[in-house]
């Protein structure tokens, strides 16, 4: 396989930003920052810019503590920083969405301290089991498109969101495509390497990143695909982001190989696709309806623990891991009937308590690779 | 001799019997063939009445708990099966009553449905949802997207909320099996309005020089207008309330602490434990707290010539969920009506929907006022996360500040 593209690939899911700063000067170009989840990257790719998913930082928090209290959550508290601190010169505006208390109160304070030429706001429906949230969410992408053609001062035509629905159903597919081999092989690429291609996807321009991706995919061989010594244990990664980054590292050196999440930059990031018919915008909002389960997201029944059942059974999952983010209440108040149901159904389940900024790992360490070994032994 | 005229009955015993006969008419409910919904202190309830259902409260509950010293208790039997101690204290609270049992009033009826709105905070969504799985019933999420100040975005808002109120009435009629009445509606909301409009009329009695009444007063009288919202009694019981404080004391200029210097705003929920330990400490200092955007947002301005649209409005818009300049607004708003000259702000561990902005608001209302305020942090319910002897000395060293400034 082409390591080198792989390598380059993950440089920029390490570190985008000297490359962004880099790939910015090179012309008349925007990048429009989103906090998590669900913001229509295809519209703001349309409108000519670059959309990227702020996913925190973890380095020192040196600002943002003075906007939030002490028990926001670390993700909410590093997006803050980032664009405080570290890069918030970077970014033209943000598009944020609400989808809980942290988010619809970050996005106030956000705006007030944060240095912007666009800011706007994506107010997701917070039910999605109910019709009235289809209509909700069109007229809001519709608000959201008007918004952002106001903005930069041209028209985001039928033709052109097609085209960059086009590009994005394609980066999703390659990377569902490397999702499959992965499960089916897991060690031709570690989880870290895996998930960091995801990430990758979220932070680069669309079109070269599926060039890149597409080089990538054409030079695997059989002989990559190869067993190399024990196919590890299959797990289930769940949760909403995988932070710190070093976790992923964690679950590779335990042989603990990810088939399967529902992580919001994992599985939730790269399915469905976009369907290519009718409307656009209405196909974003159909997208949007056939998404997996996320927290804080009301959807019928127990949607969540199905989902995260299915995924076992479908991918021969041996436990699942749980990635917990501290001060995250949507997850806090989910755990101790998810737990009560996967214990029930007699699947293995460990919580692992994250944040940002986290600095000693030891702990965490020692009791994934307790878990590894207790369902090595079953 | 001549018939003696019937003696008036005193607000504090009408609210006894009215809370009386409505917990005991909840408790009764399922015998009597009635359902029971479980409801957010901020949603339409008067579509439960109107289709007669009794609304329960779980947070009115909650609170009862709370004021009864009951949450160490209640929150260490749920922290052992999972949920954290830094959740909302009215959920830990509630949820650690059903797993122990024990109510200062002998309970609340379970559930036959649940309307989570999340106006006030998303965390109710959340907390019903945990009830729901428990009593296998459902859950009706009532979305109330923020409300930005973006005239498009308020025109779908309010068309988004009132669709999901069409959906509601669909759902109560499915749980029924009855056809929903609007007329009933309206007679509903028209009692809706007016006890608003004195509820209203009762918290701006705190505008007076002496107040009459102290957001103590606010917060146990709350109760009414949130509960039995809807009914002519909640009505009656504030026309009686205002009659009784502006004849005892508005008349004779009694306020409610002997020598009032200090005119105090408080940001967020109560301490739901301490305040009466808290009124007697500020009193003693000369110092009244009078008011709160959180006792305010039960004064609706309901226009009952178009019911769903005013239901819709009046629930999105509470100061919950409006941006931090429109709630630093309102909030400014009372310090002129009320001539506040002091400012608590308390981060309450327990609720980050209201405590989120609270840094901000800060800002915003000290910049404003020129009125410095004080912050401390603590928790509305679990005492475990109070600290006395620090946030008195606080609080102190707030009024010397005060003081040293002229205020008052």
């Amino acid at each position: 396989m082409n390591r080198r593209v792989l390598e380059e690939l993950l440089a920029i899911a390490r570190d985008p930003y000297p490359k962004l700063r880099a790939w910015k000067k090179g012309g008349e170009r925007k990048i429009i920052g989103s906090t998590l989840a669900d913001v229509p990257e295809e519209l703001i790719h349309a409108a000519g810019m670059l959309p990227f998913t702020i996913l925190g930082t973890n380095k020192p928090i040196l600002r943002a503590n003075t906007h939030l209290p002490d028990n926001a959550c670390s993700q909410a508290r590093s997006d803050l920083e980032l664009v405080l601190t570290y890069q918030g010169d970077l970014f033209d505006g943000y598009v944020l969405p609400q989808v809980d208390d942290t988010t619809q109160h970050l996005a106030d304070i956000w705006r007030r301290n944060a240095s912007w030429d666009y800011f706007e706001r994506f107010l997701l429906p917070r039910q999605v089991d109910r019709p009235s949230a289809r209509q909700w969410l069109l007229d809001e992408t519709l608000r959201l498109k008007r918004s952002l053609e106001s903005f930069t001062g041209k028209e985001i035509t039928e033709g052109k969101l097609w085209e960059s629905i086009g590009f994005y159903n394609q980066g999703r597919q390659q990377l569902r495509l490397l999702y499959e081999m992965k499960s089916r092989h897991p060690d031709f690429i570690t989880n870290r390497e895996f998930f960091d291609l995801i990430k990758s996807s979220m932070w680069w321009p669309k079109e070269e990143h599926n060039c890149l991706l597409d080089t990538f995919i054409s030079s695997i061989e059989e002989t990559d695909l190869e067993d190399k010594g024990g196919e590890g244990i299959r797990v289930i990664l769940s949760g909403i982001v995988w932070e710190p980054p070093e976790i992923m590292d964690i679950l590779d050196e335990s042989a603990l190989k990810v088939v399967g999440d529902d992580l919001c930059t994992g599985w939730r990031y790269i399915d469905p696709d976009v369907e290519a018919n009718g409307d656009p915008l209405r196909a974003i909002v159909d997208r949007h309806f056939k998404k997996g389960p996320f927290t804080p997201i009301y959807d019928k029944g127990n949607r969540i623990f199905e989902n995260l059942l299915n995924l076992v059974t479908r991918n021969r999952a041996e436990g699942i891991i749980y990635l917990h983010i501290n001060f995250n209440e949507s997850q806090d108040y989910d755990l101790p009937d998810l737990i009560d149901n996967m214990e029930r159904e007699g699947v293995p389940i460990f919580v692992v308590e994250t944040e940002y900024q986290t600095t000693h790992l030891t702990g965490v360490r020692t009791r994934i690779q307790a878990f590894g070994e207790s369902l090595a032994q079953k | 001799m001549g018939e003696q005229a019937a003696e008036k009955p005193k607000a504090k015993e009408v609210m006894k019997r009215l809370t009386k006969d409505y917990y005991g008419g909840a408790l009764r409910a399922h015998d009597e063939g009635k359902f029971v919904a479980y409801t957010t202190a901020v949603s339409p309830v008067e579509l439960f009445y109107a289709h007669d259902i009794i609304p329960i409260y779980p947070e009115n509950h909650a609170v009862m708990c709370l004021t009864g010293r009951m949450m160490p208790r209640l929150s260490l039997e749920i922290e052992k099966r999972g949920y954290t101690s830094h959740l909302c204290a009215y959920a830990r609270s509630d949820l650690g009553y059903r797993a122990l049992q024990e109510s200062p009033i002998g309970g609340i009826p379970d559930p036959d449905f649940l309307l989570a709105c999340n106006a006030q905070c998303f965390t109710l969504t959340k907390w019903f949802q945990v009830l729901s799985r428990r009593y296998g019933v459902p859950v009706f999420v009532f979305d109330t997207p923020q409300y930005i100040r973006k005239d498009e975005a308020r025109k779908n808002i309010i068309q988004y909320v009132e669709h999901q109120l069409a959906e509601m009435i669909k759902a109560l009629e499915e749980l029924t099996g009855r056809k929903f009445d609007h007329d009933r509606l309206r007679e509903v909301l028209g009692y809706s309005a007016e006890a608003s409009k004195l509820y209203k009329e009762f918290l701006d009695l705190a505008s007076i020089k002496p107040s009459p009444i102290s957001i103590f007063d606010a917060l146990i009288h709350m109760a009414i207008t949130v509960y039995l919202r809807g009914t002519k009694e909640a009505v009656d019981y504030y026309r009686l309330l205002i009659e009784e404080i502006k004849e005892e004391k508005v008349s004779k200029g009694i306020g409610v602490i002997p020598n009032e210097r200090f005119r105090l705003y408080w940001e967020n929920l109560p301490i739901w434990f301490k305040f009466r330990d808290h009124f007697d400490f500020l009193a003693a200092h000369n110092a009244v707290i009078l008011t709160s955007l959180y006792t305010h947002a039960w004064s609706y301005d309901f226009d009952v010539s178009n019911p769903i649209r005013t239901l819709a409005e009046n629930y999105t818009s509470v100061f919950s969920n409006v941006e931090l300049e429109e709630r630093a607004e309102r909030a400014l708003t009372l310090f002129r009506q009320y001539s506040l000259n002091g400012n608590i702000m308390f981060l309450n561990r327990s609720c980050k929907a209201v405590t989120f902005g609270v840094f901000e608001l800060k800002d915003m209302l000290t910049k404003e006022t020129g009125i410095p305020a004080l912050v401390f942090e603590s928790d509305m319910g679990d005492p475990r996360f109070y600290s006395e002897v620090q946030i008195r000395t606080r609080l102190e060293a707030y009024l010397e500040t005060l003081d040293r400034m002229g205020v008052g």
